[in-house]
């Protein structure tokens, strides 16, 4: 894949639910190694897109690339193989399995290699000392960084995050930014879904904002900071 | 807080004197209890099976007289009217039941939680009306039952059912402390979040399902065989679904022994204490069913984990 070569590309995306247009004509492109933030008020359709992307919706119109290759129509555990994980909104994860077997379950290869890499995973997200308690047992915050513990697992390429700073205390937030920077200058993709501008502002290098599921605005931070007509729709002022 | 594992050496010797003590039980025991332990060990098959697939996926199967009938049919009637002997008819009835069950599954298992259970029991009723059915008479004898013979001593038919089921446990024991095994887990637990970290959950469920229906089926067919007798009300009988379901539950959904814990406690109170309430058989099953999920729903061991009265390891 060249590096000018979009790791993803979404074209004219469109999704019904009934009456509700959650999607109109989406498109955009991701640039691998890239941090892109993905903002919208409530029922805009960012979930809705995570959805499509991994396989989890089907689209009524539409493609989607994933490195160069159309993956609209695979299933889930297709386009997760591929390399394109993702977290959940609402956090799902594997409640009554310890954490290393949350993570040894999704590993590929060898057991050994397996459990050894599920245990740097979960030095990683400082979670080592509870790798044999349940994962209900941990807070909400560490459930989420288990979460993204478990798409690292997978050797995802691209990762997309669903409101990954939301309900935890800003510690845990920074911790999960951070490791964030980390992963994305070992070449990690990210497509963030935040509410908190401060967040998108001060990570992301790109945002896209969605409003009645269709692109309202794209660009660099800068770019979005001054455009008056998304902060208007976005902050209500 | 945790405790030191069970002294491993102390368990593998406790489980071959055990193994040893069931082998040799021909050679001392009376027919009577010969008897009760082929029972109480087809019952162990059968939960266990019963448990490997719902006990780890979450799926409720119930319809495992189905696997048993289908098995018990088939086997039944090479013996009965194709002159098979016993040793190929038992295999080749878990086998075509297996197949059997691949395409179901391939069916049933995109529909979630209670409509698979529904599901189930539509197919285990339909298929006991289709084999009663007199169009079906010359294949099937109809609703009257086939007797037969197989020409089986009761000893060897006790170890052969030992063999299975020793080989069942041993296979669970494998599966759940294995990857495989945490996959099925993870359909449990949320079979999205499993499908998106790149499980293929559908083909797991249909490998646990289809194995669950060899090992139920052979055990089946081994339980006719040991009856001289199948009729389709017996052989898709719910009771037959229904009791494997309350052992596991009794035991520890789930666990790799809990299912013996519960065929074992089950055979003998149903053989010892009700062999005189049999009116009141399925309505006691249900009450103790009931409160089973109400109140134990982790069963016997799940129990003894949670208190830490055991290891919480997924080999127990
Ligand atoms: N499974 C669904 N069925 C029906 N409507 C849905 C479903 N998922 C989302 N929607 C609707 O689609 C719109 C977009 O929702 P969503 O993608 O969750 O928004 P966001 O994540 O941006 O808050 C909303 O109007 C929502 O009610
Ligand atoms: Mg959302």
């Amino acid at each position: 894949m060249s590096t000018k070569e979009p790791i993803l590309r979404i074209e004219g995306v469109v999704k019904k639910f009934g009456e509700v247009l959650a999607l109109d004509h989406c498109s955009f492109d991701v640039k691998p190694g890239s941090i892109t933030g993905l903002i919208g008020p409530n029922g805009a359709g960012k979930t809705t897109l995570f959805n499509i992307i991994t396989g989890v919706l089907q689209p009524d119109q539409g493609h989607i690339y994933f490195g160069g290759e159309e993956i609209t129509g695979k299933k889930p555990y297709e386009i997760a193989r591929k390399g394109v994980g993702r977290t959940y909104q609402i956090i799902r994860i594997f409640p009554k399995m310890t954490l290393l077997e949350n993570l040894i379950v999704v590993g590929k290869g060898r057991e050994r290699k397996v459990i050894e890499k599920a245990m740097d995973l979960l030095h990683l997200v400082k979670l080592s000392e509870k790798r044999d308690d349940y994962a209900s047992d941990l807070s909400f915050g560490q459930q989420k960084l288990l979460s993204l513990a478990q798409v690292l697992m997978l050797d995802a390429q691209l990762i997309l995050l669903d409101e990954p700073a939301a309900g935890i205390n800003p510690t845990l937030q920074n911790e999960l930014m951070a490791l964030v920077h980390r992963l994305n200058e070992q070449g990690k993709t990210f497509i963030i879904v935040e509410h908190d501008m401060k967040v998108i502002l001060g990570h992301c290098e790109n945002v896209i904002a969605l409003n009645y599921g269709q692109k309202i605005a794209e660009g660099s931070c800068s770019e979005i900071e001054r455009d008056e007509n998304l902060l208007e729709h976005y902050f209500g002022r | 807080m945790r405790r030191p594992p069970l002294q491993k050496n102390h368990a593998y010797l406790g489980i071959a004197a055990l193994l040893a003590f069931l082998i040799a039980i021909p050679f001392f025991a009376s027919d009577y209890w010969i008897t009760l332990v082929t029972l109480i060990l087809i019952f162990t098959v059968y939960a266990s099976g019963w448990n490997l697939f719902s006990g780890l996926t979450g799926y409720t199967n119930f319809g495992l007289a189905w696997f048993i009938g289908v098995s018990g049919y088939i086997s039944s009637l090479l013996i009965a009217d194709h002159s098979f002997s016993w040793l190929f008819a038992w295999p080749i009835g878990a086998v075509l039941t297996s197949i059997a069950s691949i395409g179901v599954g391939y069916i049933l298992l995109r529909i979630k939680g209670v409509y698979f259970a529904i599901s189930m029991v539509a197919l285990t009723e339909g298929t006991r009306e289709l084999f009663g059915t007199e169009y079906l008479t010359a294949i099937t004898h109809g609703g009257k039952g086939v007797p037969f013979v197989a020409g089986i001593k009761l000893s060897s038919l006790y170890w052969a059912i030992l063999l299975l089921a020793t080989l069942t446990l041993l296979i669970c024991y494998k599966i759940t402390s294995s990857k495989f095994g945490l996959r099925l887990l993870a359909i449990r637990e949320d079979e999205l979040a499993a499908e998106t970290l790149g499980i293929r959950t559908t083909r797991d469920k249909i490998i646990a399902f289809a194995l669950s229906a060899f090992l139920v089926g052979l055990a089946g067919a081994i339980h006719f065989t040991y009856q001289n007798y199948i009729d389709p009300s017996f052989a898709f009988s719910i009771h037959l679904t229904l009791t494997p379901i309350v052992m596991t539950l009794f035991g520890g959904v789930g666990t790799v022994f809990g299912p013996v814990i519960g065929a074992t406690l089950f055979t003998f109170i149903h053989e010892i204490l009700w062999a005189e309430l049999s009116l009141l058989y399925m309505s006691v099953f249900g009450a103790i069913l009931m409160v089973l999920i109400l109140f134990f729903p982790q069963g016997l061991l799940g129990w003894m984990k949670e208190r830490e009265i055991l290891p919480r390891i997924r080999k127990i």
